[in-house]
């Protein structure tokens, strides 16, 4: 009858006639026991009798025949129709509803003498005077009732209680003939539940004292479904609250207090624990969940809506209770580190650390009475009634989580409580005893120093100090709470993940210290031994992943401290080997000609301010002066030959210098200054590498600059030069085309070819004409000067006059008129 | 002490006199009433100290709340110990007076340094005014 069932009220009965047949073999010989041949049978005739009797008195005797075990009806008052029930029942399994125990509870439970009376007689005395206490109503019946044999005692007694389950409502006649029909049930399981709508008795719980062993044990497995009420008039129904499983073991605690102890004793039902246990349990346990409905006390942080860093606003009493009272909590221990990961980044938040730091701190300074009910704040203000001037005892908590401070020591936890600071066995009398600080984290000794410290400064500073603060009406504007809450987070900030790293002095302190003693002292206390380590938060490693949503677009605008949000894709590109060092090598070339050309400037600098500084220089200083301008002027045309013992003007070097914008620059200022050879040479050398600068030169722009002092060399040239100036010009195939494609090119040919003219028309024994060159290479300039596309042809910086005068003596006329047209030449010069 | 052992911490100053000395230099003294993480202090029934060679004034200001970045040191005062000291209280406005005096005579002399250093054409920049401490 005790099959599990679901809790509404609405199941049949048919359903419970299927599942109760396959129980009935294992609490068969209990039964059999109680009501079978180990029964006597005289006894329930016996007390039938009686109880008829009284049912006539009192009409409560029938009431009992319902509440047979059945879970009888409401209206079974008769306490005394024990032997009715019993028969009819046939059911070892009487219910023994809430309700009772509530009556039973208000009825001021007998001490323990109750408890002591083992004997039958006794027994149902006392069940009885309790039923008289109860319900004045019978307290006239009362007196008849005898107690029976033990078998049966058990029987009268649950029937007794059963008929306390309304005391207020009067059987009914009715009850009994349903009795009757429940008695058709001969061999129903005698753990079934009696059928009929009119059971509107709730079974409750089954009156742990009347089940043997494994009936209890059945029934506490399978909940406390039979209890569902089935007829919804029950007035029971709701009162027991069914809930999950856990109700059952309280309410059983509950039941066996007391009166029925003894009985209980005489079944020989387990023994619970200890009475006070039970008793904070019971309290809180139906207040609390069920062990892990909500996440657990350690490991992972309390949700809390408000962020970590705000100093509490409230006592958080109640959450407080829940988790330092819940007898779970404390226990569960190491390997903290692994079971219970911190989910959220490795650190605690102060509320949890306070939560945390109360669950082993509570137990120590209060007396038992205090106990669990007092909140934080109310025990820190008991103890601060006690101890007057000394703030609440140190709340500095492990910072791991739960009481797990065995994980911190790598031998046996000292032997002076590891939660505590030591127990003061030495401390003075006047010594503040109820203030203990969590010291776990320090090292024994340093603990021990600590202590030491405080009892000293405990007896001197402690009187005067807080008889001022008393009387300071400003005092204690920061709460206890604020204050624990400051401390938390310095806490917090000791965390570390590495405290060699992060606090080097302090553990090596110690450890000289650690091995200084050992040396001192044999190692036969185990204590110093003991190595400490300091708390420690797991190193998690965080990597992070920016938050995104598929299919969005773009990613999140919100971030945190804790989850910025990413803003660039830094992409390292790594460039291979061998480009590098091609890029390199550019570069460091660049740089070279750079250098040169700034070495240069500065020596073409000097040279070029020799005559101002001439001019101003006293006289004798002069001398110095001049020697010192032409070792520069020298050193400029060393400069630019490319090896030392080459005398020439090295064309790389030239062409090298002329790369650079700058260096172009230098040239043409440095060609006033070169001795003419040299600078006839840089000229050849410009007019060679024409094309290859001009390309150059396409973004600069500057070959230009070169012109008047080109056109100043090449006036100073001789014929010959001119000649091979020329000759260097034209260069290779094509050479002539590009030269004359660049405005530079151009004006250089010009220059040259004026100078030529001039020459001739001017000396008349020049040597130009003496061999066919200079006259080849006219014609050769001249053919290319009308084969080349008048786009093409750049305009030179200017036009030399004579170049008209030029082209007559080597070309026909028709060509001349060409020529002209096309460089528009005319004989007014531009 | 009692709170977290082993370390410093201010909870247990709460409530006492106590003398702070600033960033900028100014010295307060009054009741330490509450404190946070930063060690930003409250104090209550403050009194800035002046001090310019032997002599010193006391001006009320009442509440103060310092940022805890900008404290220098922070001393308990004893109030039992007698205080056997060489310096003289004067008045607020004497010190007032005193105070100004001793930063214009600073003024000047900083300002002929730095005139002898222009001759010379050094120029020492000027460092941050802020800390004078």
């Amino acid at each position: 009858m005790f099959r599990f069932q679901s809790l509404d009220e609405d199941c049949t009965l048919e359903e419970e006639d299927d599942g109760l047949i396959e129980e009935e073999d294992e609490i068969d010989q209990f039964n059999d026991d109680t009501f079978g041949a180990g029964a006597i049978d005289d006894d329930w005739q016996e007390e039938h009798k009686r109880l008829a009797g009284l049912d006539d008195g009192s009409g409560l005797g029938a009431g009992l025949g319902g509440g047979g075990g059945m879970g009888g009806e409401s209206d079974l008052g008769g306490a005394f129709d024990s032997s009715s029930s019993h028969h009819h029942s046939s059911a070892g399994q009487l219910p023994l509803p809430p309700s009772l125990k509530f009556s039973l509870s208000s009825s001021g439970l007998p001490p323990p003498d109750v408890e002591d009376r083992a004997g039958e007689g006794g027994l149902a005395e006392s069940l009885a005077r309790l039923i008289l206490e109860a319900d004045p109503a019978i307290a006239g019946v009362g007196a008849a009732e005898r107690p029976a044999p033990l078998p049966s005692s058990s029987g009268s007694s649950l029937s007794i209680l059963q008929g306390l389950e309304n005391p207020m409502v009067l059987p009914q006649p009715t009850s009994i003939p349903h009795l009757n029909q429940l008695h058709q049930h001969p061999h129903h399981p005698q753990h079934q539940l009696p059928p009929g709508p009119s059971s509107g008795l709730s079974p409750g719980p089954p009156s742990s004292s009347m089940l043997s062993y494994q009936q209890q044990q059945h029934l506490l497995r399978r909940g406390t479904g039979p209890m569902a009420q089935m007829n919804s008039h029950s007035i029971w129904e709701n009162s027991m609250g069914f809930g999950p499983l856990s109700m059952t073991p309280g309410l059983i605690t509950h039941m066996e207090d007391s009166p029925l102890m003894s009985i209980i004793k005489e079944v020989g039902l387990p023994k619970r624990p200890p009475q006070g246990r039970s008793d904070e349990g019971r309290d809180l346990s139906e207040r609390v969940p069920p062990p892990r409905s909500s996440s657990p006390v350690i490991g992972s942080p309390p949700v809390r809506a408000v962020p970590i860093g705000t100093p509490p606003k409230q006592p958080m009493s109640h959450a407080l209770n829940h988790q330092i009272h819940h007898p779970t909590a404390v226990h569960v221990r190491a390997p903290i580190q692994h079971r219970y990961p911190p989910p959220f980044p490795e650190r605690l938040s102060p509320n949890t650390l306070l939560n945390l730091a109360n669950s082993p701190l509570c137990r120590g300074p209060f007396p038992p009475g205090v106990g669990s009910v007092l909140s934080q704040i109310q025990r820190a203000q008991l103890l601060n009634s006690q101890v007057a001037g000394f703030p609440r005892g140190g709340p500095a908590p492990p910072l791991l989580p739960g009481g797990g401070f065995r994980p911190f020591y790598g031998g046996p936890p000292p032997p002076l409580g590891h939660r505590m600071g030591p127990p003061p066995p030495h401390c003075p009398p006047n010594h503040t005893p109820t203030i203990r600080h969590n010291t776990t984290h320090l090292h024994p000794q340093h603990r021990r120093m600590l202590t030491q410290r405080m009892q000293n400064r405990g007896v001197d500073r402690g009187r005067p100090g807080g008889d001022r603060r008393s009387r300071d009406p400003y005092s204690n504007l920061m709460s206890q709470k604020e204050k624990e809450w400051v401390t938390k987070i310095q806490m917090m900030q000791l965390q570390s993940t590495d405290p060699y790293l992060d606090d080097y002095y302090y553990q090596n302190y110690y450890e000289k210290m650690e091995k200084r003693q050992e040396r001192e002292r044999d190692s036969s206390k185990k204590e110093h031994t003991t190595k400490l380590i300091t708390p420690q938060v797991a190193k998690v490693e965080h990597t992070y992943r920016p938050v995104q949503f598929a299919g969005s677009l773009g990613k999140l605008t919100v971030s945190s401290v804790n989850n910025p949000r990413k803003m660039i894709d830094a992409v390292v590109t790594s460039r291979t080997d061998d480009e590098e060092k091609r890029e390199k090598q550019v570069w460091n070339k660049r740089r070279q000609i750079l250098y040169t050309v700034e070495k240069m400037y500065s020596l073409l600098l000097e040279v070029q301010d020799f005559e101002k500084r001439f001019v101003q220089a006293p006289e004798e200083d002069r001398e110095a002066l001049l020697e010192q301008h032409k070792s520069r002027t020298l050193q400029l045309c060393n400069a630019l030959r490319e090896k030392e013992w080459d005398d020439r003007v090295s064309d790389e070097q030239c062409v090298m210098i002329m790369s650079v914008r700058k260096g172009k620059r230098l040239i043409s200022r440095l060609l006033p200054f070169l001795p003419s050879p040299q600078a006839a040479a840089v000229v050849m050398a410009i007019s060679r590498n024409l094309p290859a600068l001009a390309k150059k030169d396409k973004q600069d722009q500057v070959l230009c600059w070169l012109v008047e002092p080109v056109a100043a060399v090449i006036q100073s040239l001789s014929s010959p030069a001119l000649t091979d100036l020329l000759q260097e010009l034209q260069g290779n195939e094509g050479q002539l085309a590009s030269v004359l494609h660049n405005k530079f090119g151009v004006t250089l040919l010009y220059l040259i070819l004026s100078e030529g003219e001039r020459m001739q028309s001017s000396d008349s024994n020049c040597q130009l004409m003496d061999d066919n060159r200079w006259t080849e290479l006219v014609f050769s300039v001249t053919r290319e000067l009308l084969s080349v596309a008048p786009s093409l042809l750049s305009p030179p910086l200017f036009t030399p006059p004579n170049l008209l005068s030029l082209f007559s003596r080597y070309v026909d006329r028709q060509r001349l008129e060409l020529l002209q047209d096309k460089l528009q030449i005319s004989s007014l010069s531009r | 002490m009692n709170y977290v052992p082993g370390t410093a911490s201010l909870i247990d100053d709460i409530d006492k006199k106590h003398l702070v000395l600033l960033r900028d230099g100014r010295t307060l003294i009054g009741y330490l009433r509450s404190i946070d993480q930063f060690a930003n202090l409250v104090f209550h029934q403050t009194v800035e100290r002046i001090h310019v060679g032997k002599k010193f004034g006391d001006i009320p200001r009442g509440i103060f709340i310092v940022r805890g970045e900008n404290v220098v040191l922070l001393g308990e005062i004893d109030v039992d110990k007698p205080c056997d000291t060489v310096l003289q209280q004067v008045s607020i406005e004497e010190i007032l007076e005193e105070q100004r005096l001793q930063q214009q005579s600073k003024q000047e002399t900083e300002k002929v340094k730095m005139l002898a250093l222009k001759d010379r054409g050094l120029s020492i920049p000027k460092a941050d005014n802020l800390d004078e401490y």
